[in-house]
């Protein structure tokens, strides 16, 4: 397997077979940043194929000073929130699901099914908290760089983990 | 589901997904028709300084002005803050008191955390500016909050007692001896005097007095029967209750739940049995909370309740008009 210096390397001096490589490298790690934040898998692919497209566009910008993986993943991010607020065409999220089939409890083994569970209801968070628990609580930024990226104050990031996890908790426990 | 079993589940979630699909085809396509490049946005990229510079600016001085004093609006005539009247907009500072009159209205920017609206022939103060503590002292008068914070940032004391915000928005009045009325119209508001203190979520009221504080909150379309007998249980002196707690239990219905989860904690020990018979009845405790826990006040017994009904009455408030939902479970009916 080629070194990802050596791919980033080829792919800035135009080499579409290198970028290729870079795509098939990172697309998993890019795909679920956007299914995540976007909680929708159809957007999530739109959004995939424009961090990639972005990533060509602004491929000969990156330096080194960090990591690519690193790097490529702020470009995600950002992608991913530009277009929700450029665009009003999402549609609102309805309510969770009011079969009550839906809402019993797990049974079984606690741990069982659980990450699908919880993607689901990662899924069904409202746009506001979905982001904020998708960027602090999976992928780590903090309230500060939140706020700069989604364009809210520190306080509304933290009120909207506060939501966030408490909504998760209900969801999880029915 | 608690905190840390959330954290360790989100821990396990896989960092990475495969796509359902290849999507490099139409990635290489944007590429040639001209829509990436590698080269067109350096041209670009000077735009960022000066628009970057202009936003550390804005945020330094919104930063340095929001330390202790809080903006101000004057909605209609002319309210005082101190002697002064505002004209247009001002300032509040930590220690000002801010004034209506019968025709005058006022809006408050809560830090960068919410708004209070006074209304007419209202008297407060601002007791705190800080980032983690937001304190209005509410002398008479009415006032509407909206915040979006955590909960326990924002405080408006009354002469009862402390409304302590929980991530909502309500209306609170009062008159100048503590009498008032707390009514939420979203999240929940805690009111505390003392030790004694009383949780109200959207849609529900609660009276205030100024010996007992905090009453028993109760859902907007409570029947005026069912109100009367819980204002007359607030009233009641400790041990000649008895009846109207009677009259309670019997008017009850399941959306009265929050209700008598107060209730069995304010009971005279003897009653607190017949109270959690009754509760339990319209709305069956969730597993893990046992009777004896209950009428011990055990706090994981009572927490574990009121998380139950509070959800239940949430997905009732929340989906009135949409979907008709059973009181006893919060599951909707058929």
């Amino acid at each position: 397997m080629p070194q990802p210096d050596d791919l980033v390397a080829r792919a800035q001096a135009g080499d579409q077979t290198a970028f290729r490589e870079l795509y098939r490298q990172h697309a998993g790690r890019v795909y679920a940043l956007c299914l995540r934040l976007t909680g929708d898998d159809g957007d999530a692919e739109d959004r995939t194929q424009d961090v990639f497209v972005r990533l060509w566009d602004k491929l000969r910008s990156f330096r080194g000073d960090s990591a690519f993986s690193s790097w490529l993943h702020r470009l995600a991010v950002n992608v991913v929130l530009n277009e929700r607020r450029t665009t009003s065409r999402r549609e609102r999220r309805v309510m969770p699901a009011e079969d009550p089939a839906a809402l019993e409890k797990h049974r079984g083994n606690p741990t069982e099914g659980l990450s699908i569970d919880l993607e689901r209801a990662i899924a069904e968070l409202p746009d506001g908290a979905r982001e904020v628990f998708v960027l602090y609580d999976i992928e780590g930024y903090g309230h500060g760089e939140i706020a700069q990226l989604v364009g809210i104050a520190e306080g509304t990031s933290k009120a909207q983990l506060f939501r966030a996890r408490r909504l998760l908790r209900e969801k999880l426990e029915r | 589901m608690n905190e840390r079993e959330l954290q360790d589940a989100v821990n396990r979630l896989p960092k990475s997904i495969d796509p359902p699909r290849d999507l490099w085809p139409g990635i290489e396509a944007r590429l040639g028709t001209g829509a990436g490049g590698g080269f067109a946005s350096w041209r670009r990229r000077w735009y960022w300084v000066p628009l970057a510079a202009a936003a550390v600016f804005a945020f330094l001085l919104i930063a340095r002005a929001e330390r202790s004093a809080w903006d101000v609006t004057a909605l209609a005539g002319r309210p005082l803050i101190g002697t002064r009247r505002l004209a247009a907009s001002g300032r509040l500072r930590v220690g000002d008191w801010l004034q209506t009159d019968d025709s005058s209205r006022a809006l408050i920017a809560v830090g960068r955390i919410g708004q209070v609206e006074v209304r007419p022939d209202t008297r407060l103060q601002l007791v705190v500016a800080k980032a983690n503590e937001h304190r209005l002292s509410l002398a008479r008068g009415t006032i509407d909050a909206k915040v979006d914070a955590v909960p326990r940032l924002f405080f408006v004391e009354t002469p009862a007692g402390t409304a302590i915000d929980l991530g909502c928005a309500y209306t609170l009045e009062t008159d100048s001896l503590g009498k008032g009325l707390l009514r939420v119209t979203a999240g929940e508001v805690e009111f505390q005097t003392g030790s004694r203190s009383s949780r109200v979520p959207l849609g529900a009221l609660m009276q205030i007095q100024p010996a007992t504080g905090p009453g028993v909150p109760y859902v907007e379309e409570a029947p005026a029967p069912f109100v009367r007998a819980l204002i007359a249980f607030d009233l009641e002196r400790r041990g000649t209750r008895a009846r109207a707690v009677r009259t309670v239990l019997a008017l009850a219905r399941p959306q009265d739940a929050i209700s008598l989860w107060h209730v069995l904690q304010r009971v005279d020990p003897p009653l607190r049995g017949v109270v959690y018979d009754r509760l339990a009845a319209l709305v069956p405790p969730p597993p893990g909370v046992t009777r004896r826990g209950a009428l011990a006040l055990e706090s994981r017994a009572l927490e574990g309740y009121w998380t139950k009904i509070q959800r239940i009455h949430f997905r009732i408030m929340v989906l009135r008009g949409v979907r008709e939902i059973d009181p006893r479970t919060g599951l909707a009916k058929p």
